[in-house]
Parts: structure tokens; C-alpha cells; sequence
């Protein structure tokens, strides 16, 4: 299976192809592609250039990104592993 | 300081009109992206793993309380509440939108600053030593000369489409403190034959995926001649430079290539031909540029403080500090404090809006309104009364500012690594905390002494690696992260690339692996014997030895 992943052009966030061609901004709501239909969405995805800035395919096992690329799938969908964004993350959620 | 004349001001403001407009066109969809990457590339503005980063330069890592305020405003308005101080002196912003970006950029305007030569294939930022004007072995102050140099080659015609980017360092001493044998050219203040101001001249020097030590090309070349000769080397390098392949078009590459020798007759050859008369720095404009740079009004005050002493004596912690982060300056009375961006276990060069603003009080109230940013990635007060060190290392402290490790083996340099950036293969920052805790002990730190660690996510070697006396560099072997060691790189006057010792390691061997190293190089050293000395006169394989006691004893 594969996920449809991009950066978004206004903001630059790591994106995905979501159920019913919608952005989806976690991993976990992207629409698993059969291999099939794969080629097809980034096909459509490349003619949303004012979504979708460097649309590509990468290969999971359910949503988990498997694939050599995996570490940095990862941590695209998750954000930096370490760091000041963590905390700026804490911060939002803190009441 | 240097302040803007009307002539720098105009630049800025018409460069920003020019880039809203590009970011308006590529927010309609006018322009595809890749239209607008060299663009926005232009501007500083890269698109990163997890969003858009605008890297701002700092011209020769020279700034004040109020444009630290700025980044400290632009930090908490437009991203998450910090940036990140890089090996090139400049701050880069993780996490701004593209509908920002030109906001950003006339805040940043207000206080004289932009992110021109940030990036791209231009003449980039020129970089200086941290302590120029501060240190007492200094010929002359570098900074009028790196002042004149941004000048002539911000948004040079002739050279802003280089084969590949190209970078200038100076410095004035022949202690080297910024590293100009790694730069593509590499200029040194010297005394020419007259006793005028003269410069020796290093060229191809680079790291990345071929790192090359810059070699000298020119032992004195005449102040007023500089900005000739410059032109001279850059038309040499914008003719010769391959084009047709990334990794082989820096200038490094060109002047390995026909050697030395032959590159200086082209450099000579194009510097017969040119027109010296446009390029001669004129006499009253190098003095009105020196009038920018002229010392602060420090007070005639004995050498000696009796409350520095004081204070010393009655608290170690604060003894320990001024041990490891203030160094003499020229000045009697006075020293210059270098703020340290490497919490233990904290991400080297990062720095919140907070703290920015604490570094902004304390450069007004203190060090005659100077920042300054080093290439290592930490910032330095660089005037300060030896009267007032113990108030600004008590107000560090409590910003989590003030960590005793400056030059020492938890003052680690790094690159963003794949947390953040597109080109890495594997992380740095998370390997630097766990070296940054493994060595956290100050007493073992200052026992070690001076050491200097790098480490890179990939082999374009933001972090240095080549030149750390011990360098780490992360490679992806089938999708996970190992690290390849190296001992006995240097980036200053006795400039080396350091050896590769062996087979690359898990990110968690690292650590260890780097500590026993270091213990190994305690068992060793004579009395007094730096890290590097001791392995420069013993080689990599005690060391060698000790990374892969345990690894070996194990297979």
C-alpha cells in the first residue's frame, strides 16, 4: 500500500492525500492507496499545485511508513523528534 | 556598528517588493514551484521537511539589542518562539508560512537586516572571528574589510549566478578563529612590505561530499588591490567551474583539479586584464567604513577588578564560567563573555524568544549594544566589564544561558540534522544531547580541556565534521541511521580533515564510543597536551582503539 504525502503550499506542512481526494493533515487520516490507484492520485495531485507542492508516493504497511525512506516519513508525520517545537506543542496543549 | 546609508536601505525595501510579489504569484499558482524555488532560494526561504525555513543573515555574525529584539518578535510572531543559530553566523526560522515571509522580511527591514546571500549560488554572507575588535593579537580590525566585501558583492551582477555558492571568511590575526581554510576563499590580514594592510590569500577550500583544505594563492596582496583580486579569483572560478555536475562545481573541486599552481596563473592572468582602476577602494570610503568600527567608549579602568576577584573566589560555579567563557580582551579591565547556546542535553544554536531578549538587555546594558555570532554556533557579548561579569553571568544563568563549556566537548557543533532538514539521512541534534549528557560532568570537561566535536546528518557537512577534532557524520545504511567517526580535524591556522577510524556505529554506541575516546586521550596525553596535540602526535589509533574496545570485544 502506499500514502500520497506533499508539503502545502501556503504553509509548507507536511500533508496527504485524505478519503475523497480532501488534504489530510494527520498520517493517520490519509487514505491508503492501492498500488493500483497510486500512480493515478499523484498524477492528480501533481495538477493541485496550489495544494499539493512536491507530491510523492511512499510505501506503508497500514499507515506506517516501511520503505527506506522510513525514519523521515516518520518524522515528517510526527514532527522533530527533540527539540523547542516539542515544547511549543506542549504549550498549546497545556489548559 | 555599521548603519545603513540610503543606498543599502533601497536595496532591502525594493527586494522585498520584489519578493511579495513572487510569493503573491505563487500563491495564485502563477508560478510553479519549481519557478519559484530559485526565487524564493534568492530570499533566503527553503522549503524543509516540515515547512518553509527562512534563514536571516547576520553579516559577520555583527548584531544589536534592537535587532535582537526583532528576532526574538519575529521568533514568537511567525514561528514557534525560537530560531537556530547555524555555522555560518546567520538564524534560521523553522516553521514560517509563505504568506508571512514578506511580513517577516520588512519587520526584519526596520532593523537593517535581510536574508540576502543566505542562500543560492552567490557570494554568501561573509563570516569573521567572533572577537574582532576584542582580541589582543589582532593586526587589524577584519570587520571594515568583511563590511566592504558584503558591499561589492551583495546582488553582484557578474556573480550571482556561480556555479555553486561561495563563501568568504576574514580574519586578523594569524590565530585563526573563523575557520578560513574550510571557505572558498580564505583571507588573512597581514602587514605587506610597505607596513600598509595586506592580505594573504586561501582559495578552494570546502567541505561536503570532497573536502578540501584551502591552499594559499597569494601572501600579500595589497589592501586597496582586495576587492581586484576577488573579482580576479570569481571570474577565474565563474569561466573554469564545472556546471555540469553539483558535486563537482565548487571551486575546491577546480582548483584540485588543475592544481594550485595553474589556478593562480588564471587568477593572475584575469587580474592583468581588469579594470583596477574601478576596483580600488577608495581611501576616504575605507576610512568612513572604519568609522563604523571604531572602538566603543570603554572607560580607562585598571586591568585588575577587585569585585571580579571577589566574586570569583567566594562562588566556583561562577569561577568555573569565567574560566571556560570569557576571554581577555584588548581592552584592560574588560573581557568578552561568550553566552552559550549548548545547554547540556539541549539543541546546539537554538535559542528561544526569550532568551534573545535577555541576550538583547544584557548587549545594551553591558557590552556597548554587540552581539556577536560564532560559527560555533553560540553568541558572545563581546565588551564587557570585568565589574559587571558576575551580573551578566547571574542573568545568563537564570535564561539557561550560562553553561561553562565554551571550546570544551559539550560545546558541540551541529547541524539540524533530519529532524528538520530535507537533505539528511540521519539526526544530529538527538546524538549531540547524548553526548552533550554523557559528558555533562564540568569538573570532567575542564579536565579534557579544549575539545572540539562536530557532527552532520549528511554529507553536505553543516556540522563541520571534517574539521572537528572528532567528527561524527550520519549515513543511512538501509533506512537506519549510523554514524561514522573521524579524529583529528582541525579548522583553524593548522587546518586538517580528520582521519576515519572505522566502521560507522548505532546512533546509541555514539556516545560511549566518543567518551571512551576521550578517556583514552586522558591515559595518553602529556602534562598539558591538548586533545589535538596529543593526537596529532599519536595518530587515530589510540583512538581507534578505544571506539571499538567494547564492539570488538563483542564480535
Amino acid at each position: 500500500m502506499k500514502l500520497l504525502t506533499a508539503n502545502r503550499l501556503n504553509d509548507g506542512r507536511v500533508i496527504y492525500l485524505g478519503v475523497d481526494d480532501a488534504v489530510a493533515e494527520t498520517i493517520s487520516t490519509a487514505r491508503p492507496l492501492e498500488d493500483a490507484v497510486a500512480e493515478q492520485a499523484l498524477a492528480q495531485a501533481q495538477s493541485r499545485p496550489a495544494v499539493f507542492v512536491n507530491p510523492y508516493l511512499i510505501e506503508v504497511e497500514g499507515r506506517t511508513p516501511t520503505g527506506r525512506d522510513r525514519l523521515k516519513e516518520r518524522i515528517r508525520s510526527a514532527g522533530p523528534t527533540v527539540g523547542h517545537s516539542l515544547d511549543f506543542a506542549a504549550r498549546l496543549e497545556a489548559p | 556598528m555599521y548603519r545603513y546609508d540610503e543606498f543599502d536601505a533601497a536595496l532591502v525595501r525594493e527586494r522585498i517588493a520584489e519578493f511579495s510579489d513572487q510569493v503573491d504569484r505563487r500563491s495564485s499558482g502563477e508560478l510553479t514551484e519549481d519557478e519559484f524555488k530559485p526565487l524564493r532560494l534568492m530570499n533566503g526561504v527553503y522549503l524543509q521537511l516540515h515547512a518553509y525555513m527562512a534563514r536571516v543573515a547576520v553579516p559577520y555574525g555583527v548584531m544589536n539589542g534592537r535587532q535582537m529584539r526583532q528576532l526574538a518578535h519575529v521568533a514568537r510572531t511567525y514561528d514557534k518562539g525560537y530560531g537556530h543559530f547555524t555555522t555560518r553566523t546567520n538564524i534560521q526560522f523553522n516553521w514560517p508560512a509563505l504568506q508571512d515571509l514578506p511580513a517577516i522580511l520588512t519587520d526584519l527591514a526596520e532593523v537593517e537586516m535581510h536574508a540576502i546571500q543566505t542562500s543560492g549560488n552567490c557570494i554568501r554572507n561573509v563570516t569573521t572571528d567572533v572577537f574582532a575588535g576584542v582580541a589582543a593579537d589582532e593586526i587589524e580590525d577584519p570587520r571594515p574589510w568583511c563590511e566592504i566585501i558584503r558591499q561589492w558583492s551583495t546582488i553582484h551582477p557578474e556573480f550571482s549566478f556561480l556555479p555553486r555558492k561561495f563563501k568568504i571568511a576574514v580574519i586578523g590575526a594569524a590565530k585563526d578563529r573563523a575557520a578560513i581554510r574550510t571557505h572558498d576563499v580564505g583571507l588573512q590580514i597581514v602587514r605587506g612590505e610597505d607596513g600598509q594592510t595586506a592580505f594573504r590569500v586561501f582559495v578552494g577550500g570546502g567541505q561536503g561530499r570532497l573536502p578540501h583544505i584551502a591552499q594559499e594563492i597569494a601572501s600579500a596582496v595589497p589592501g586597496r588591490s582586495l576587492l581586484a583580486y576577488l573579482t580576479a579569483i570569481l571570474r577565474a572560478y565563474n569561466l573554469l567551474g564545472r556546471r555540469d555536475n553539483i558535486h563537482k562545481a565548487r571551486i575546491k573541486i577546480l582548483v584540485a583539479a588543475i592544481g594550485i599552481d595553474a589556478f593562480r596563473d588564471e587568477v593572475e592572468r584575469q587580474f592583468a586584464i581588469l579594470r583596477q582602476e574601478d576596483l580600488r577602494i577608495p581611501d576616504e570610503e575605507l576610512a568612513r567604513i572604519q568609522a563604523y568600527f571604531t572602538p566603543p567608549p570603554f572607560e580607562t579602568v585598571p586591568a585588575i577588578s577587585p569585585s571580579y576577584d571577589a566574586a570569583r573566589r567566594l562562588n566556583p560555579e561562577f569561577a568555573r564560567f569565567t574560566r571556560s567563557n570569557l576571554r581577555d580582551h584588548k581592552q584592560a579591565g574588560y573581557g568578552a563573555i561568550i553566552v552559550s547556546l549548548k545547554p547540556i542535553g539541549g539543541v546546539p544554536g537554538d535559542i528561544t524568544a526569550a532568551q534573545m531578549e535577555v541576550v538583547a538587555d544584557l548587549a545594551e546594558k553591558f557590552a556597548f549594544n554587540e552581539v556577536r555570532a560564532s560559527y560555533e554556533q553560540n553568541l558572545v557579548l563581546p565588551h564587557v566589564r570585568l565589574d559587571d561579569a558576575h551580573a551578566v553571568w547571574s542573568r545568563l544563568r537564570e535564561a539557561g544561558l550560562a553553561t561553562a563549556n565554551a571550546d570544551l566537548a559539550t560545546d558541540i557543533i551541529a547541524c539540524p540534522g533530519l529532524d528538520y532538514c530535507s537533505l539528511a539521512n540521519a539526526r544530529s541534534i538527538p546524538v549531540a544531547q547524548a553526548l552533550s549528557r554523557q559528558l555533562a560532568d564540568a569538573a570532567l570537561l575542564e579536565k579534557l580541556g579544549p575539545v572540539r566535536i562536530n557532527i552532520s546528518g549528511c554529507i553536505n557537512a553543516c556540522g563541520h565534521h571534517h574539521v572537528g577534532h572528532i567528527g561524527v557524520l550520519g549515513v543511512d545504511r538501509k533506512g537506519e541511521e549510523y554514524y561514522q567517526i573521524t579524529v583529528g580535524g582541525s579548522p583553524d591556522e593548522q587546518a586538517a580533515l580528520g582521519e576515519i577510524v572505522g566502521r560507522s556505529l548505532p546512533a546509541d554506541e555514539v556516545a560511549p564510543a566518543i567518551a571512551r575516546a576521550l578517556d583514552r586521550y586522558l591515559e595518553i596525553r602529556h602534562d598539558g597536551e591538548l586533545f589535538i596535540d596529543t593526537v596529532r602526535r599519536l595518530g587515530a589509533d589510540p583512538f581507534r582503539t578505544a571506539i571499538y574496545e567494547l564492539t570488538d570485544a563483542a564480535a
